[in-house]
Parts: structure tokens; sequence; C-alpha cells
């Protein structure tokens, strides 16, 4: 049965579970609403109590496609549809280790079609969640010999190489910042005081007048704020781009140090959210992660990989404030149409597209594969980086539509 | 107080179908006096909703559009500058005293009451909708914190204002922005997905009056697997009671590909999207029934009966 006998022991305990669990940020004014609201609805009524719940405790699309596999878990352990006095008993407060793991695909009893979860976060959620092999707060120059361990340490993927995540020189900040500097993006449609500006600011010249005994002497005025642009990383992971990842994570590390509006994807074959990672990484720690082959060391798939990142996060990170960057060498084996088709789309929709090719250096390289030949006409900054110095280069060019 | 089953009620009179999840949330949002945040892809009925709940509970609708730039003076209040200069100007002479003076200044004659102002001062408690709250920026978020938090406005030259009845506030987001922890965890949230098939054909059947069972069925059929597909716009509810009342109009009781092709603008509003709906054509075949050509060739042909009964010509 439950593990507490009386209902707010229980639910102080479940709340507990999908903090600790499954990533809920639950305060004492969740459980307060939570406890509060048993009294209007109807506690023998499981889904009524189950609604209302997820309303309160979940804070998002993920929290909330979540909630119910971890509801079930914490209160109805068993088989599916097995009455809850046949249930096996929870020992003293705590959840059995592995129930929640092993029902998160599971749907509700009763297949409530409301309730259903999103595969797609579904997946998200079994995949995108990279390990921490590694880690340490150590700063540049740790001697590398001090890593090998984690590299034959058996959570590593086998013969793939873990990602290494580590804090950036100063020479990167400096080209990361130069690089948000230059990127200039127009005006926003939002106001702000300014000392001299285009629009005639009565509201404070008003409240500046009363200094003056009412006469207004000093005139204030409104300019139009600068855009803050959003950066989208998406570093290629696969086989061939093995020798140049580094700078690319690297640039993305420089970019997290600088600002908070980047997100980092991996992606070989399908994709991987790096963001919080890098974000880690650059507040100063040192990591190494491993991340399914699919995204990391495997073959390559820009199209596909690019289609999905528009179709999952393309409503929420791709704008008119938004510069892509793509870090790949455009040795795609897919459908040129589909990479195509996905430029195309992320040109329309977002700033500018960097596409940072490592060949580009190469004496004698052309950019005519089947993929870059396809990717051409939708770039707007075509380049290559290797280290901050090209960083530096990028942010003098580049360039965006609007 | 309103129970989840009355809500479904209430909205089922006039013609919104709400699942269970989203009645109970509606429930509690009115019993905990807590914003509600209502996330999901466009044209699934936020926005709708949120006016049924309005004449649901025949409650004024407040509405705060937000858009980009939006700010303070626009959303709360603003004083009438040029209106109170000119008084200030007139009353000069008039004789009355500095504070007489400045208290005609600063009343509510003066005061231009924006949506949220106005929603704290009914006498009813009114329905708040705060929509697409994603595209406003993060300052004003912030901004919106406080209020949704308080219930209360502080001007400096009247006061603090408080709400005299908690208004029932309804904030929509279109995802096109990540909201912030704060706002979120000082609202109820609900992820609205796109209505399961049985929902979509009871809400078919519930706004479009006269649509046949068969017509309904089959929309709501390919409505399903429109969205399975890699789709720059998936269509919403909103696009099928289009599509709906499109078909009605033009006298179509079938749909066949010749229907679809012509009526495709209803649903696909990106031109890509049409290229995709092409390559995936054999997914949509086995919804697509195969009415003869010749009758549509007459221009309604025998599609309508033009109430006679169905006629059948003699062989």
């Amino acid at each position: 049965m439950y593990p507490f006998g009386d209902l707010p022991g229980n639910l102080t305990a479940f709340c507990a579970a999908l903090r600790r669990e499954h990533g809920f940020g639950i305060g004492p004014g969740e459980i307060a609403d939570a406890t509060r609201v048993l009294r209007v609805i109807d506690l023998a009524d499981q889904q009524h109590v189950r609604h209302a719940w997820r309303a309160i405790l979940s804070n998002s699309r993920d929290t909330a496609a979540r909630f119910d596999a971890a509801f079930d878990a914490f209160f109805f352990p068993g088989p599916a549809g097995t009455p809850q006095a046949q249930q096996p008993p929870l020992s003293g407060g705590k959840e059995q280790p592995g129930t929640a793991g092993d029902t998160s695909g599971r749907r509700p009893p009763d297949g409530d079609p409301s309730a259903d979860v999103d595969p797609e976060i579904e997946l998200e959620g079994a995949r995108s969640a990279p390990a921490v092999l590694a880690e340490d707060s150590g700063t540049d120059g740790e001697p590398a010999g001090r890593w090998a361990r984690s590299n034959y340490s058996p959570l590593a993927v086998e013969g793939q190489e873990p990602i290494l995540l580590r804090p950036v020189p100063t020479p990167w900040r400096n080209a990361a910042r130069l690089l948000l500097r230059r990127l200039q993006l127009g005006l926003s449609r939002r106001w702000e005081p300014a000392r001299r500006g285009r629009r005639f600011d009565l509201r404070r010249t008003w409240r500046a007048s009363l200094q003056t005994g009412g006469e207004a002497v000093t005139a204030r005025w409104l300019r139009r704020a600068h855009r803050s642009p959003n950066l989208v990383l998406l570093i290629d992971g696969s086989r061939s781009m093995s020798a140049a990842q580094q700078a690319g994570l690297d640039l993305a590390t420089a970019v997290a140090t600088v600002t908070r509006r980047v997100e980092v994807f991996a992606f070989s074959t399908s994709l991987t959210v790096l963001t919080h990672h890098v974000r880690r990484a650059g507040t100063g720690r040192r990591m190494r992660i491993a991340i399914s082959r699919e995204s990391w060391g495997g073959g390559t798939s820009i199209g596909a990989s690019l289609r999905s990142f528009l179709r999952r996060h393309g409503e929420r990170h791709v704008g008119a404030e938004t510069l892509i960057v793509i870090v790949s060498d455009g040795l795609d084996v897919g459908e040129p149409q589909i990479l195509r088709d996905a430029m195309r789309e992320l040109y329309r929709r977002a700033a500018g597209v960097v596409w940072i090719n490592p060949l580009l250096d190469t004496p004698g390289y052309e950019p005519t594969s089947r993929g870059m030949a396809a990717a051409r006409p939708f770039i707007t900054t075509f380049i290559s980086v290797h280290d901050s110095a090209g960083l530096a280069r990028l942010a003098r060019l580049v360039r965006v539509r609007r | 107080m309103i129970s989840a089953a009355d809500i479904r009620t209430r909205f089922r009179e006039r013609g919104f179908v709400v699942d269970d999840a989203y009645a109970t949330g509606l429930e509690i949002m009115l019993a905990l006096q807590k914003p509600l945040l209502l996330e999901g892809p466009a044209g699934v009925g936020k926005t709708e909703s949120a006016k049924v709940l309005a004449e649901a509970l025949q409650a004024r609708l407040i509405r705060l559009q937000c858009y980009e730039g939006l700010d303070s003076m626009s959303a709360l209040y603003e004083w009438n500058y040029p209106r109170q200069m000119l008084h200030a100007r007139l009353s000069e002479s008039s004789g009355s005293s500095l504070e007489q003076r400045e208290a005609e200044i600063f009343s509510d004659a003066y005061l231009l009451k924006r949506p949220l102002l106005e929603a704290l001062t009914q006498d009813q408690a009114p329905v708040l909708l705060i929509d697409e709250v994603d595209r406003a920026d993060e300052a004003f978020e912030a901004y919106l914190l406080e209020v949704l938090a308080e219930w209360q406005v502080t001007i400096p030259e009247l006061g603090t204002i408080r709400a005299r009845h908690r208004p029932h506030v309804v904030l929509t987001s279109n995802r096109t922005r990540e909201l912030s922890d704060a706002l979120r965890r000082r609202c109820l949230y609900l992820w609205l997905p796109y209505p399961s098939l049985a929902q979509e054909i009871e809400i078919l059947r519930a706004r479009v009056p006269g649509v046949s069972e068969q017509l309904a069925d089959r929309i709501a059929h390919l409505m399903q697997v429109l969205r399975g597909l890699p789709l720059q716009k998936a269509p919403g509810v909103a696009e099928s009671l289009d599509w709906a009342m499109a078909l009605m109009s033009l006298h179509r009781e079938h749909l066949d590909a010749r229907t679809l092709e012509q009526t495709l603008g209803c649903i696909l509003k990106v031109h890509e999207d049409r290229a995709v709906v092409d390559e995936h054509r054999a997914a949509l075949e086995p919804y697509l029934s195969d009415a003869p050509a010749a009758l549509e060739a007459g221009g309604y042909g025998l599609a309508t009966d033009f109430g006679i009964g169905t006629a059948t010509p003699r062989p």
C-alpha cells in the first residue's frame, strides 16, 4: 500500500520522489496547494486526483508528460490494472529501486486518452540524458594522464570517445564576446530610456519636471532597444568529424561562458541536447560525458538530424533573433533533398545560418559533396574555425539576413 | 463551487468539448484561485477556451494580448498627461488650493486603466486572458509576476490598489520562447495536446452544424494522419473546423482525392508542406472515398439531393 498511513505523509513522500527521481521543481507552496485541492476534488476518483495533482505539481511539458508514469509508479507499483489492495507493499517511505525506471513507458491503467504520453518526450527523456563520466572543477592545464582512468571506465560506451567539455582560456572568451557584439540584429520593438532618442518620453519628462518646480526643463527620450541574439549550435558528432569536434565543443563552451542565450545540440544520426552540460563547462567545470552512439561517433545524417531539430525544438529555439551555427564537414549520407528542405526552413526562420566546415582550410577542398551542395544556397556565413583566432574571424565575417 | 462535471456540461452547451484533465484543471483553478498556464500547439483552442470560460461563468472577459515591446504602461495604467496638463493650466486661476488641484489631477478621471488594472478593479471577478505571454519580453514577464502574486498594483500618486475580487487568470503560450520558472511556479500548468480521434469527431459535430457523421469521421481520421507527417505547420483543431465548414459550403459530403486537392489550402499554411503531403499520399488514401468522378463533374453533382431524397437515375 502506501508508504505512510496518512495522506499528508504520502503526498510529501510522493513529492520528494518526483523531485528526486524526475527532476520536478516542487516547493512547499505546491505541496500546500496539492493538500488544499483535496478539499474540492473527489478523493475516491483516482483520475480526478491524478489530473488535479498533475496541474499543480508539474510546470512544463516535460514534467507533465512524465507525471503519469511517476504517479503510477508511486501509488500503483504493480502491473497495470491491479487493484491497490492486491499490490505489494512498499517498504518504509522509499520507493522500491527500479520502479520508476521500468514503468516509465507504461500507460495509465484505464487508457485515458488525455493522459497519453507524448512519444517524442519519452524518447527525448530516454536518450538525452548524457551520463557524466568524470567531472572536476579543476582548471585548464590538468595533466592528461589524470583522465586516462575514465577512458577505461566501464561506463564508457565501448569503442567510443567520450565528449570532453573543458573551460576555455581567455582568447576564446574574448572572441565569443566579440561575436555577440558584432551580431547586429537590428532594433527590437521595445522602447528604453536613453539620453538621446527618437521618441519623446512624456511620462519621465513630467516626473523630472517635479524637481524644477513643474517646468519641464530637460526633455527625456526613448529609443529602440537592440535585439540580443540567441545562438543555437549544432555539432556534428560523426566519426568523420572526430579531428575537428573539440574546436566545436570549445566554441560552444566559449559562447556559453559569455551568454546564457545559447542552446547546444550534438547529432550524428539523431539529436542530443548538450546545453545543460555546456553551460556547466562554461562556469569552469571540466567533464567527460558519454552520449548515445547515435549522436556521437556514429554515421552522419545531417538532413534528418536538422529536420528533427526543427520539429522538436524549432518552435522554441528558432526565431528572428536566432543565429544557427552548424559545425559539420557536410559529408551527409542521407537524401540531399531532406537536407535542402531543412536548410531552407532554417534560413527562412532564423536570422542567419553559419556553417563551420573544418575541411574548408584543406588545400584543394571544394565544397561539392552532395550534402554541401544542397546546403550551400542557404548558408549566410561559410567558414572554418580551429581555434580562438578562427572564432574572432567568424565574429568579423558573420552576416545576418536582416 | 463548480465541479469538473459541471464545467464539462457548461462548456458542452457552448459547443466546446473539453477532456477530464482540462475540466479538472479549470475546476481547481477556480477553487485555488491560482492562474492557469495553458501551453500547446497552435490552434488547439487555448484562447477560445478562455472566452468560453468567461461565458460559462457569466463573467466579463478582459484580454491582454502580449506582443514584443509590450510595457507596463500599455498593460497596467497610464496617466492621461495631455488632459492633466490642460486641467492644470485651466485651473491655475480658479482659486482652489494646491492640494485640491493636485487631488483633482491625480484622480480616477485622469487614469487610463489598461487590462491588468481593469481586471483588478471589477465588481465581479472577471476572466483575465493574458494571451501569448511568450511573445512579451522577459522584462514584462517579471513585471507580471508581481501582479499575479500579490493581486495588487501600486500607483505612486494614488496608493496601492488591491483586487476587490481575484480575477480568474488564464495565460496562454505557444512556446516560442521558454517562460521563466518563476512564472511557471505561480501557475497551474496544463499541456493541451491535439485532440484524440474520438474527441475531434465530437468537436466537429458540436461546432459545425449539419456535418454528417461520416464526413466528421473522415476529417478527423485525415487530421490524425496529417499531424503524424513531418509538416512545418501541423494543422490544429481550428484548421479542421475551417475545413469542415469549407466542405459544407461546397456541398461535398464525401472526401475524395480531388476535393482534398481543392481544399488543401484550409489545412496547410506553408507551401513546402504540400510537397510533404504529396509524398505521403499513400497514407491518406484509405480515408479518401473514391466516389465516381462523374458525380462531381456537373458542379454540385448528385452529392446534394436538394431536399428530395437521393435520386437514382434509372438504368
